[in-house]
Formats: C-alpha cells, sequence, structure tokens
C-alpha cells in the first residue's frame, strides 16, 4: 500500500495525536488511580493500626448499659501525621457476670451508610440519626433499613486484677450483607 | 450505516461545516515549518491546562498545607513527579515556544496593518503566560518560591503612586501567608486560564480573520489540513518529547526547603528566563533602581505596542528594519545579561556556599516528611526543621555553644569567603611562598586571613567544581584555620575555628566520654582548655584507682547515678540491689564520693541524673547553681541560657547533646525523583566541601 502525501499527512496526524495523548493519558490515570493503585495505611498508623488499644477498665463498665468510647489513635492523613486523637467511637456493653464474653464492643458507625449510631432514648436500644436505623442491644436490627447486625468489633481482657478493655478498632463496608473489613 | 450516523449528526450540529471552516482554512504560500510556533503554544497551554488541573486534585493552597501536598504529590503519588514535572518544565517550554513565535511573527512582518490588534493580542498572552510562571512559583510554599516571590512584589511595589497598593492587594496585606497564597492561587488556576483562554480565542479568529502572511514570492496554496496540521502535530509532539526527555533526566521538578521567612541567608534566584531582569537590576544602585525595576521593561513593552505603529511615521522598509534590530538587540542583550548572571554564581564561592546550604536544609526536610516517624506536623512543615535536633538543635549548638565548646574536635566556625581584590593584595608587604602552593595563591590567602602560618604543605584538591589548593594553619589570634584558594589565587574561602575554652560536647554522657575523663582529665576534650576546673586534675593526680575500677565506676555512673532524681543520694542506690551489687559503688564511694556529694554539690557538681535531659537542661539554664558549678567564681562559671534560649531551642539542643544527630539516616531522600535533580544539575559528583566539614556526597551538587 503506498500513501500519497496528502494521506501520509492525514495518518501521521492521527498517529502522532494519539500517542500524545497516550503518553499523557498514561501517568494521568496513574496519578488519579493513585488510591487505588497504592495501599496506603491511611487511619490509624503505628501499633494501634493492627492491635487492640485500651479503651475503658472493666470497673467503669455498668452491666447492661451501653457506653460509648472514643477510640484514640495516631493517624496519618496523605502527607501530614495527626498526634493522637480520637479516629473513632465504639458501643461497650458489660455482659452479665457468668457469660462468655465479659464485655461486647459494637463500632459506633452505622453499616447502613456510615452515620454515627446513638443509644436509643430508652437506652437499651441504638438508633441512627440519619436514616432511622435501629437495633437491638445485642446489635441486630430492628427495622429493615440497616442491611446488617451492628458491626461486632473484636474484645480483649487484660490481666490486671481490674482489667482493661482492649478493643481493635476496624472499619467495614457500608450496605454490605456481610461484615466486610475495609482494606 | 455509517454515513447515515454522520449525516444524522450532522443535520442536528451542523459539525461538518464546522470541520470544514476549521480545517479547510486556506494557507496562501502552503503549509510551512514556520508557521507552528503558534500551534505548539496551544498544545503545550493544553498540556499544562491538563497537568494543571491534575495537580489540583491533590494540592492544598494554604502556608500549613501547601509544601505537604506537593511533597506529597512529587514523592509518594502515582507518577505525581511526572504529572508535576510535566507541568514544570512546559511552563518554561511555553516561554521559549513564545519567544520563537514572536521572532516569527516578527520577521514575517505579521505585526503590520491589518494585523496590529492581533499584535496587541498577541502582546497580552505574553503577559499572562509570565503572570502564570509569577504565580505558579510561588504555590509550592518552598524557599525558592518565597523569596523570589518577596522579591517580585516588592519590585512592583516600587512602582509610582500605585505600586504599594497593587502590592498589598496581591500579597493580601503586609506579611507573606496564607492570604498570599490564595490569591496567588486564584489567580493561576480562574483568572489568569479565563483570561488566557479569552485572548486566545480572540488571537486565533483575528488570525483566521487576515490569515498567515506568506513570504512575499511564495506560491501555491495549502488548506490547512491535513499538510499544516500535520507540522504541527510533529512540532508539538517533539515539544512534549523534549518535556518527557527534561523530566525524567533531571526526576521532576524539584521541591525546596519548605518557606522559612526566619532564614537570612538564602539565595534567592528567579527562573532562569528572569535571570537577565535579575542581572540588570545589579547595574542599577540607589534611587536608580527603579529605572531597572520599571523603567527600563516599561519602555521595553511600550516599544513592542508601538511597532505596528511604526509604518506610519516611517517608511516601510525601515519600519520594518528597525523592529527587527531592536528586537534582536533586546534578545541579545537579555542572552547576554543572563549568561553573566549564570557566570557570576558560578564563579561566586558565597553563592555556592548558601547553596549548599539551603539544600542541606532541604534535603532534611524532604528525609523527614518521607519518613513514617516523622511526617509533617499538623502545624505545617516549618516545624519540620524547626523542631528537628539534627537541624535546629544543631544550629543552637553551633551558635551558641561552640564558641567555648568543642564538638567532635570542631569548634564553632568563623567563614569568611571572599573575592580577593587588588587592594586586598596590596596589603601582604612580604609574600610568603608556602610549600606546595605557587607564589600568587598564597599572597591572596594572606591577604584575606590576617596573619596566617601555614602548619603544613598546601595540598592540591577539587572543590566549588574547580582546581582549588587546600591550606591548613593558624592566624595571628592563635586560631585553627583552614583555607581553599582558587588556582588564579582569585576566590578565597577562610574557616576560622574560635578557640577552645571548655570541655568537647560529642558524647557528652555517655560512658566512653566518662570513661576518657577519668583516664584524662587534662585533655583538650575535657577540662585541658578550662583551668579553673581543677577538681578532676586534682584528683586523678592523687587517684589510686586501676583501669578496671575506672571503668566501672563510668559504668555506675551511666547506668545507676544517671537515673536518679536531682535530690537522689547514695543510700538510694545502695537500697537498690542492682546498684549496691555493682563494683562501681565501691570506687565511687572511694573517690568520687568526697567532692560530688549526690543528691547536694558543694565542691563539685551533683552527678544525680548526670547527663539525663533534666540535668543537661539545668545544666545549660543555670550552671552557676548550688548543686552543680557555685562553687566557681561567678566569672569562672559558663554563662547561664535560662533566658536566652527558646523552650524548643532548648530541647532541641539537649536532644541534640543526647546523641540525636541524624548521622545515622545516610540515606537522604529514598526516591529516586530526587535524586536525579541532586545529581543531574551539575554532574559533579567529586568535591565540594566545605573546608571544616565534608559534606555527604549527595550534598555535593550545587543547585544553580
Amino acid at each position: 500500500m503506498s500513501l500519497n502525501r496528502r494521506e501520509f499527512a492525514g495518518i501521521g496526524t492521527f498517529v502522532l495525536g494519539g500517542l500524545m495523548s497516550l503518553v499523557l493519558a498514561v501517568p494521568g490515570v496513574a496519578y488519579l488511580l493513585d488510591p487505588v493503585l497504592k495501599s496506603r495505611k491511611g487511619g490509624p498508623s503505628g501499633d494501634e493500626a493492627i492491635g487492640f488499644t485500651s479503651l475503658a477498665r472493666l470497673a467503669d463498665l455498668v452491666e447492661g448499659l451501653p457506653q460509648a468510647f472514643p477510640v484514640l489513635a495516631e493517624r496519618q492523613d496523605a502527607w501530614v501525621k495527626y498526634p493522637k486523637e480520637a479516629i473513632g467511637s465504639v458501643w461497650l456493653i458489660r455482659q452479665p457476670e457468668g457469660s462468655t464474653e465479659r464485655v461486647v464492643a459494637f463500632s459506633a458507625e452505622c453499616p447502613h451508610l456510615g452515620c454515627g449510631v446513638n443509644l436509643a432514648p430508652d437506652k437499651h436500644s441504638f438508633a441512627c440519626p440519619c436514616h432511622s436505623s435501629s437495633f437491638a442491644i445485642d446489635g441486630k436490627p430492628t427495622n429493615v433499613i440497616p442491611p446488617r447486625p451492628m458491626d461486632r468489633l473484636d474484645v480483649k481482657l487484660s490481666d490486671d486484677a481490674d482489667p482493661e478493655v482492649l478493643v481493635r478498632f476496624q472499619r467495614f463496608r457500608s450496605q454490605a450483607k456481610e461484615q466486610i473489613p475495609l482494606a | 450505516m455509517r454515513n447515515r450516523l454522520l449525516d444524522w449528526l450532522d443535520a442536528r450540529t451542523g459539525y461538518k461545516a464546522l470541520l470544514h471552516e476549521a480545517l479547510d482554512e486556506p494557507i496562501p504560500g502552503g503549509a510551512r515549518w514556520r508557521y507552528v510556533f503558534g500551534s505548539a503554544l496551544t498544545a503545550t497551554f493544553m498540556i499544562q491546562l491538563a497537568t494543571g488541573v491534575l495537580l489540583m486534585f491533590s494540592y492544598s493552597p494554604s502556608a500549613t498545607t501547601a509544601w505537604g501536598s506537593v511533597f506529597y504529590i512529587n514523592h509518594e503519588m502515582t507518577l505525581g513527579w511526572v504529572v508535576r514535572g510535566i507541568h514544570h518544565f512546559g511552563s518554561q517550554a511555553m516561554i521559549v515556544l513564545l519567544a520563537f513565535h514572536l521572532i516569527q511573527v516578527l520577521l514575517a512582518g505579521a505585526y503590520r496593518a491589518p494585523r496590529e490588534i492581533n499584535w496587541w493580542f498577541g502582546m497580552a498572552l505574553m503577559f499572562i503566560t509570565l503572570g502564570f510562571s509569577l504565580t505558579g512559583y510561588l504555590l509550592p510554599w518552598d524557599q525558592k518560591g518565597y523569596w523570589a516571590t518577596k522579591v517580585a512584589t516588592n519590585i512592583a511595589g516600587g512602582a509610582p503612586v500605585l505600586g504599594p497598593y497593587l502590592q498589598k492587594v496581591v500579597v493580601g496585606g503586609l506579611d507573606y501567608g496564607n492570604q498570599t497564597l490564595t490569591r496567588f492561587y486564584g489567580l493561576h488556576v480562574g483568572v489568569l486560564p479565563g483570561l488566557l483562554v479569552l485572548c486566545l480565542v480572540a488571537h486565533v479568529a483575528l488570525f483566521r480573520k487576515h490569515g498567515v502572511t506568506a513570504p512575499p514570492k511564495a506560491e501555491g496554496m495549502d488548506r490547512f489540513w491535513p499538510k499544516q496540521v500535520f507540522m504541527d502535530t510533529v512540532a508539538s509532539a517533539v515539544v512534549l518529547s523534549v518535556l518527557l526527555g527534561l523530566v525524567f533526566m533531571e526526576g521532576g521538578a524539584n521541591l525546596d526547603a519548605p518557606a522559612d521567612p526566619g532564614s537570612s541567608n538564602y539565595p534567592a534566584r528567579p527562573e532562569w528566563y528572569f535571570l537577565s531582569l535579575f542581572q540588570m537590576l545589579k547595574l542599577f544602585e540607589g534611587d536608580l533602581v527603579i529605572i531597572g525595576t520599571f523603567v527600563i521593561p516599561t519602555a521595553i513593552v511600550v516599544m513592542l505596542m508601538l511597532f505596528p505603529l511604526l509604518d506610519k511615521v516611517l517608511p516601510g522598509r525601515v519600519a520594518h528594519f528597525s523592529a527587527c534590530t531592536l528586537v534582536f538587540a533586546l534578545v541579545g542583550g537579555a542572552t547576554y545579561l543572563t549568561y553573566t548572571a549564570l557566570h557570576e554564581d558560578a564563579n561566586n564561592w558565597e553563592f555556592q556556599a548558601q547553596r549548599l546550604e539551603a539544600d542541606r536544609a532541604r534535603q532534611r526536610a524532604l528525609t523527614l516528611a518521607a519518613d513514617p516517624e516523622h511526617r509533617i506536623p499538623p502545624e505545617g512543615p516549618s516545624y519540620l526543621l524547626s523542631r528537628d535536633p539534627a537541624f535546629h538543635g544543631r544550629m543552637v549548638m553551633e551558635t551558641k555553644c561552640l564558641s567555648c565548646h568543642y564538638y567532635g574536635g570542631k569548634g564553632y566556625i568563623t567563614r569568611v569567603i571572599s573575592q580577593v581584590k587588588p587592594a586586598d593584595l596590596e596589603k601582604v608587604k612580604s609574600p610568603v611562598v608556602i610549600e606546595g602552593s605557587p607564589r600568587h595563591v598564597a599572597t591572596s590567602l594572606m591577604a584575606i586571613a590576617d596573619g596566617f602560618t601555614s602548619t603544613g604543605p598546601a595540598t592540591r584538591d577539587k572543590a566549588y567544581g574547580e582546581h582549588v589548593y587546600r591550606f591548613q594553619g593558624r592566624d595571628a589570634k592563635e586560631q585553627q584555620v583552614e583555607a581553599i584558594v582558587s588556582t588564579d589565587g582569585r576566590r578565597v574561602d577562610v574557616s576560622t575555628h574560635s578557640k577552645q575554652t571548655a570541655s568537647d560536647l560529642k558524647g557528652f554522657g555517655t560512658k566512653p566520654w566518662l570513661r576518657g575523663l577519668l583516664e584524662n582529665p587534662a585533655s583538650p576534650t575535657y577540662f585541658g582548655h578550662v583551668p579553673q576546673a581543677k577538681g578532676m586534675k586534682g584528683w586523678k593526680k592523687k587517684s589510686k584507682l586501676e583501669a578496671k575500677e575506672l571503668d566501672a565506676v563510668a559504668e555506675f555512673i551511666t547506668e545507676y547515678v544517671s537515673k536518679l532524681g536531682p535530690e537522689g543520694a547514695i543510700e538510694d542506690l545502695e537500697a537498690d540491689e542492682q546498684a549496691n551489687a555493682h563494683p562501681g559503688l565501691a570506687a565511687f564511694k572511694k573517690e568520687c564520693k568526697k567532692c560530688h556529694e549526690l543528691g547536694l554539690g558543694g565542691e563539685a557538681p551533683n552527678l544525680s541524673g548526670w547527663g539525663s535531659t533534666r540535668w543537661l537542661t539545668h545544666m545549660i539554664q543555670e550552671p552557676g547553681a548550688e548543686d552543680l558549678y557555685g562553687f566557681l567564681a561567678e566569672d569562672k562559671q559558663m554563662p547561664a541560657f535560662a533566658d536566652r534560649l527558646s523552650e524548643n531551642d532548648m530541647s532541641t539542643l539537649v536532644r541534640y547533646l543526647e546523641g540525636e544527630t541524624g548521622e545515622t539516616d545516610k540515606t537522604g531522600e529514598t526516591d529516586k525523583t530526587s535524586e536525579t535533580s541532586e545529581t543531574g544539575e551539575t554532574g559533579e559528583t567529586d568535591a565540594f566541601p566545605a573546608p571544616a566539614e565534608v559534606p555527604k556526597s549527595d550534598d555535593l551538587a550545587v543547585a544553580r
């Protein structure tokens, strides 16, 4: 196939133009997709990122009464490192003597769309102020709005005489039926 | 099918007529390579627009966040350094292409009737482009942008009548800060792009109205599509290739240390295309400076604007010839001034030394920002360095402590970097030849270093990117001097160490330091230069402790005594099982306790907590305290620094003395982007050491 000058110029323009767009698009798209391409430890950094943090002493908790505690952690936000400050909130409920679990911990983040779940006026159930999700004291949904029960967090008690309540704080995907940790 | 679809589209949009209008523009005389500059400029502007919008996705304009966000883009984000690099070099390409475009238009006579107005639009576009450069330079809020902008806005502030108001409006007040950044940002991403697009539309529309200005004897005719479009595309592709080449060669755009309004020796230089203006300023002194800042630039602008009107007063050929001559004289003058500016800096050791100092700050800031232990504090990047013991603590030590103390065998260094003048040389009455150096080099050194006597032969070496002679010796005041002299003898760099009158602080508080003291208190490292500190020297003469016992004492003090509170007494240690069993306790009681009464002091400092943060702070704040050196006459004591150091000065200093010198992290930046830009600039990896301290190899390059 032979091209005359006119055809060559026309095709050449498209080829070169396409090439230029590609050369620019690659870094541009990679740059925009950076949050997906690079897995950075956002949120809590340091030990808190993987481990358990102490939220309260067992003695501070009243049996059967949900109490909210802030989770304090160092936090990395893009280029800034914040000193320890509240990065989320957890509901702790002390269980009756003799139960297998002595403390149950729920993330205060609503599984529906991530608002902060509050205690209902009766003090023995939960209600979300955004879209009226409601949950029983065991975290089970009591209306059809939330897709799953409130998110349970791992709890550990320290070995002291007055044990500390250690919780592993995590975030989970909203709207999902299962409790899927955000990575 | 395809045709039907296109017909449908055309019926609704009329795109075919538009395309025809855009692409079938006739080009009398045929397509030419010399017509590509306007299109290449437009293409480069599009590249700037695209990369600029991308940068906006991650840039944050405020004094506390700008530097950090640019650091994040440059060093952390995927190919962020490429995006920023293209934008950075793209801005320079705009200027170069603009110059080519202007000259092409001028040579072709395309500024003449009936195209006068389009020439003026071109002028407007030029100013907008320069405005982009000026405003964009500040946005990273680094030293380079901060100081260059301060200079530029002060120049504007010097303009007659409206200058000060203009400056205040642009800067957003009298101080440079958040408002300056947001204003410059608004100009850079809002006002200027809007204006540029408007002017560009008018520029292209007028160009289309009048067509190209073909050479007088040109024959034939082309349409814009496809030949000229192809040529334009090739030109744009060349520009893009050059940009990418620069980005990869230089490792992206540079990011200097965070802006520090308190720095006093930052050698500010504008971008290279403003260097001619920068150099011109130096030609005018005092009140005349307004000629360089205002009169000449304004005259040039007015002259360019009036070009199309020259034809009204001069015969056509003469007018065109004058216009071309003027512009070439202008370009020639600018080139000459730019060359002089670069040449002066290359031969200015003081500038290079300051640049080296600035690079050290930059390197440290980048290292800290990248270190997961540090990162950038929420208060902003300026605290990166000011809270860093290795940077700020070292500086406090150098300026406050080293006039008496030494650190690692070095005192306070007074550095004089000088260009030797004939008048200096006349002062040298009887030139001495120093072994290993030519006569004129030795004479130059004598002229600058008063009463210099060498303590050894000169050595040949390389520094500041050239061959030099290196000297060691003493000056008239018996101070230790190290010096570098260029082979032509015209540049001299003299470093004078202060005279030691107190101990060497390196390793203070550690076991080896203490063990050394116990071995030989009269060594210059300890009390050799401190005649008033007689106690330890007197003790040593009579001491019966053996080496093993001295080891034990040193260990005992650094392990146990140093952990005591201010009132901790020997009984507290005896009560401690481990301390009580330590062999050092017996030796301490045998010979040290007599003077060093733990928890009290008196005839000797209280050693309880010796070397701890608390002890060091107390010692620096109040060395004349009763439990420290209160037993000495006041004029024999170390001066108190309680009121002379801020809290931050004190804590960084103490941490530095405790060993946080940052020396273990020799890696500098882990990122390849900056490494290449560091060494790529001069290609010099050999010596550029200051005489007293040999910088790490990654400090060597001299940025211009």
